[in-house]
């Protein structure tokens, strides 16, 4: 076996520029899987991050039925209560307590319906980012100031700027009468998002529920975990204990499908382009491993009429193959980490454009071990497996034959 | 006499497109255990063929082929394998030495698919290098040695395996005639030393007169048969 392998290392580096091209051509593309990899999982990171992060929260509470309604009255069954559990809760790092619905603002000069959320200043600070987006004035300092914070496209539209009087109007709970109250411009946001800065308006938590007429009911908790990996983790007994008693606990993958649905499409696509590379690598190796055979078909003819037996000759090709990944492996994973690095220094920048969500932040590669074991292995596992086609050929090999084809 | 090799009524045929050439007509032949023997003729006379036969490089289309007693004709590709490296020493005309082992691995070669014990294999290339005068080259890669320092460590590597008998395709074609002579020389040494059989194929004369018995073929048939002193 021993002397196999050593046959195989040293017949490798033999013609050393043909060895070093075609671990070149490999290395490239185990290299080029690693970077769709990691800038795949640093695109969705970002999408993720962005969603999650700037007003959504990992996970939600609302009343069961609530999302399909926007029916004011809809209120969390226990929510201040369940709001001060969440907060004692070891698993969550934050929680806000929201109210949200649809509301009427009326300027000198224009109309505009929004959804209105009422928010706790402080407590929101800390779980999302209105307060970094604001493009002017200042976030709401207290949770009953009669200041509101409005949209990019909101404010265009109501030609409206900061101090400017604005009148908002809701419809209450249970009763459905209209509500009115004056309010100032606070602040202009602007998330990016059209959705969110020209239909989105913010007022502090207090107000709002005495419009709402809520007395103290909330219509949403929004809160993210330490862990953030635990989000996605649906068979938490958290999500359970949260819905019960009529509300409804839903993590940010439920919330925003369409980003977990990308996700899944992202990992076919990462399935397809390494069946595409490992593809062209395959045809690499064999053309690369056929050219050294071809080339040595006299020794092979030799090595089988002193004694060499056809597996033997077959599990030389096969070390060939193998050494030949191992060299791979090791330029790949040196081109993967300076490519990387690269991206990672300075970043792929798409902050402005609105996929799924709006990317606020340069996307940066996401880099994991799984991309520097398991795909080397796999690779290891397919080009030994892709150096059986010319293998079984050597073992076939009669060595009369081949000594007169060698010659 | 003990025969190593017995060959009955061989016959070969080859066919290119519609042209066949039957390079081989029903020879018979009997080669024992000690001979140094040579087959001679022109190209295209069948020693080749023959030769190839004869190790099981190649499979008759008639005949019987015995060597050491053994059918070789009925055998797999793997059993045929396994025959030549534990019965057949092979010596080609172009030293057919692995360029990527030294001479010392290239000698030690076939008995490592022996499995012979390390400490053996050493003692015996060490005691073979002496033999054929290549000591302290143990280490070289072929492509540091001369021809004849090459075909040294062939017929090192075909002896060392101890064969029953060492076939040797042309083996002083490369070489000047100094040193196909002194090659020669060695290998009658071997033969006389060791009881080593060598069968050659060669239309070189020097081998011609150096054999004990000179088989001549001539259109695949047994031309003459001539066996000296």
């Amino acid at each position: 076996m021993m002397l196999f392998v050593k046959l195989a290392w040293r017949n490798l580096f033999r013609n050393k520029r043909r060895t070093i091209l075609a671990g070149l051509m490999i290395g490239l593309g185990l290299a080029a899987m690693i970077t769709t990899d990691a800038v795949m999982k640093g695109t969705i990171d970002n999408m993720i991050a962005t969603a999650t992060s700037s007003f959504l929260g990992e996970g939600q509470i609302h009343r069961d039925g609530f999302r399909k309604t926007f029916e004011v009255e809809q209120t969390i069954v226990n929510g201040p209560a369940l709001f001060d559990k969440l907060k004692k809760e070891p698993l969550i790092r934050r929680a806000s307590p929201r109210t949200a619905s649809f509301g009427m603002i009326t300027s000198p000069a224009n109309v505009q319906s929004v959804m209105l959320y009422g928010i706790d200043p402080a407590d929101e600070k800390e779980l999302s980012k209105i307060d970094d987006l604001l493009v002017s004035g200042a976030y709401l300092a207290t949770a009953d100031e009669a200041k509101i914070l409005l949209g990019e496209k909101t404010a265009d539209l109501l030609e409206v700027g900061l101090g400017d009087k604005i009148v908002v109007t809701v419809a209450q709970a249970h009763t459905g009468e209209l509500s009115q109250e004056l309010f100032r411009v606070g602040g202009i946001f602007r998330f990016g998002s059209r959705q969110m800065d020209g239909g989105m308006a913010f007022i502090p938590l207090k107000r709002s529920q005495e419009m709402l007429k809520l007395d103290g009911g909330l219509h949403e908790i929004a809160f993210s975990f330490h862990d953030n990996l635990k989000s996605e983790d649906t068979a938490l007994p958290l999500w359970s204990e949260l819905s019960a008693g009529g509300n409804e606990a839903l993590s940010w993958t439920e919330l925003v499908s369409e980003l977990a649905m990308m996700r899944s499409m992202t990992d076919f696509s990462l399935y397809l382009v390494g069946i595409i590379l490992f593809g062209i690598v395959a045809v690499g190796i064999v053309n690369t491993l056929f050219m050294s055979l071809y080339e040595r078909m006299f020794e092979f003819g030799v090595m089988r009429a002193v004694g060499t037996r056809p597996r033997q000759a077959a599990q030389l090709m096969v070390m060939e193959a193998g050494a030949l990944a191992l060299i791979a492996i090791a330029m790949g994973i040196v081109i993967a980490f300076i490519v990387n690095g690269l991206l990672m220094h300075y970043g792929i920048d798409y902050s402005g454009s609105e996929f799924v969500v709006t990317l606020r932040d340069p996307i940066y590669p996401v880099l994991t071990v799984t991309q520097f074991t398991l795909y080397p292995l796999l690779l290891f596992i397919f080009t030994c497996l892709v150096g059986l086609y010319p293998a079984i050929y050597a073992a076939r090999l009669t060595p009369a034959k081949a000594m007169k084809r060698g010659l | 006499m003990e025969h190593v090799i017995r060959i009955d009524r061989v016959s070969k045929i080859y066919r290119t497109g519609e042209v066949t050439v039957e390079a081989l007509k029903e020879v018979s032949l009997t080669i024992a255990k000690g001979e140094f023997s040579a087959i001679a003729g022109p190209s295209g006379s069948g020693k080749s063929t023959l030769l190839n036969i004869v190790s099981g490089l190649d499979k008759p289309d008639g005949g019987t082929v015995e060597l050491g007693g053994k059918a070789m004709t009925a055998m797999s590709a793997s059993d045929l394998s396994d025959f030549r490296r534990d019965h057949i020493g092979f010596i080609f005309q172009s030293y057919n030495l692995i360029p990527v082992l030294t001479v010392e691995e290239n000698i030690e070669y076939v008995m490592l698919l022996q499995g012979v014990p390390k400490a053996e294999r050493r003692e015996r290339v060490a005691k073979i290098l002496t033999e054929v005068g290549l000591d302290g080259m143990q280490t070289r890669l072929p492509i540091h040695l001369s021809g004849g320092q090459q075909q040294r460590v062939a017929v090192a590597r075909a002896i060392v395996s101890r064969p029953d008998i060492i076939l040797a395709d042309e083996p002083t074609a490369n070489l000047d005639s100094k040193t196909a002579d002194a090659l020669l020389d060695m290998m009658q040494e071997l033969n006389r030393t060791h009881g080593v059989t060598f069968l050659f194929s060669t239309h070189d004369q020097m081998i011609m007169d150096h054999a004990r018995r000179l088989i001549t073929l001539r259109d695949g048939r047994i031309f003459s048969d001539e066996v000296r002193g």
